[in-house]
């Protein structure tokens, strides 16, 4: 019975976390915070892939710009989140990307070059805005940033590898069915933004 | 925390990147010039109040160094060694600011870039250097506007500290 007590004092003890209460210093860490941001929530991250599978379908030179426009224009979207500038419908745009996204993958959309970039210019600054919160804050700045704006990156190129099967046979349908899936999933978190 | 090895890192990787697109008569030299004026502004005795106004340079180096990928003809030898004196010489003073000299030898880990970067141009994979570049630009604008804005960058001290 005494080893029990010890042994369910050591599992309390174990179990306890720190109080997470204002400290000073905000989010613990720098890159791997950073990066793990944007894993964190479904809807950035099938927003992310997506701009790489669209991406993928529009061929050059949107396969690579892209992947520049989009990161570029969260940091713009951070950087006003971080000045206090009045807020975009951040929410709802961020469903509306995953809906957008998701819809022109599905529908294979060749879109122009100026289209498509004002669309992911547009989308990288809602959710660039959303993170930029909590950015200030953050313990290592510098590495949050590099991580936050590397695993952006970096799911950008995962979408892409995703629409190089696009040339195959079966490859084609799947990928587009992957973008009617972001799609849906886009509409689903629609419902919930408008129901806040 | 803003010192540490990752921005005079960043800086380096940069050139690293730039120096994949310069001709390969200019890379000895460059890097070399690099790690000459990084070891000579490491150990230059800066005074602390020249801090963020070393960072910004240091930002600001960032993204013109990791725009220097994007000329359609690459870069002449010239312009090579005034990118490679100037990265080194602010990746050194970042590291003399507010760093360890310790910090100045793991920056150069950024040079990696430029193998990696080398090898993606000469295999016609030069666009993934000029991606990698536009993200190291989103880095450094994010990370010099951060003393401009109003909110309490988590590198000072806030009202708790």
């Amino acid at each position: 019975m005494r080893r029990l007590s010890i042994l369910g004092g050591l599992a309390a003890a174990g179990a306890a976390t720190p109080a997470l209460a204002h400290t000073g210093t905000g989010l613990p860490g720098g890159f791997v915070s950073g990066f793990a941001h944007p894993l964190g929530g479904p809807d950035h991250l099938l927003a992310m892939v997506s701009v790489g599978l669209w991406g993928a379908w529009l061929g050059r030179p949107l396969v690579h710009l892209l992947p520049v426009v989009f990161p570029g224009m969260m940091v713009a979207g951070a950087l006003a989140a971080m000045a206090g500038l009045p807020p975009p419908p951040v929410e709802l745009g961020i469903a509306l990307s995953v809906l957008v996204l998701g819809a022109c993958v599905a529908a294979a959309y060749a879109a122009p070059t100026w289209l498509a970039v004002a669309i992911v210019a547009v989308f990288g600054i809602c959710h660039g805005y959303a993170h930029g919160a909590e950015l200030p804050s953050a313990a290592d700045p510098v590495g949050y940033s590099v991580g936050f704006v590397a695993a952006t990156g970096l799911l950008h190129v995962a979408g892409i590898g995703l629409g190089a099967l696009k040339d195959r046979p079966v490859g084609a349908v799947a990928t587009r069915g992957a973008g009617l899936c972001v799609a849906a999933a886009g509409l689903w978190f629609l419902g919930q933004a408008a129901l806040r | 925390m803003r010192g540490g090895a990752l921005p005079p890192g960043l800086l380096l990787a940069a050139l690293g990147l730039a120096l994949a697109f310069a001709p390969t008569r200019a890379w000895i030299a460059g890097l070399a010039l690099a790690v000459l004026a990084a070891t000579a502004t490491m150990f230059a005795p800066l005074p602390a109040t020249w801090r963020e106004a070393v960072f910004l340079g240091g930002w600001a180096s960032l993204a013109i160094t990791a725009a220097a990928t994007y000329p359609p003809r690459g870069l002449s030898p010239a312009v090579v060694l005034v990118l490679a004196a100037n990265a080194g010489a602010w990746a050194g003073a970042m590291v003399s600011v507010a760093g360890a000299r310790l910090d100045g030898v793991r920056a150069l880990a950024g040079l990696i870039a430029f193998p990696i970067a080398t090898a993606c141009v000469q295999r016609g994979g030069g666009i993934a250097p000029k991606v990698v570049a536009s993200w190291l630009i989103a880095v450094a604008a994010l990370a010099a506007a951060l003393p401009f804005l109003t909110v309490t960058p988590g590198y000072l001290p806030d009202h708790l500290d």
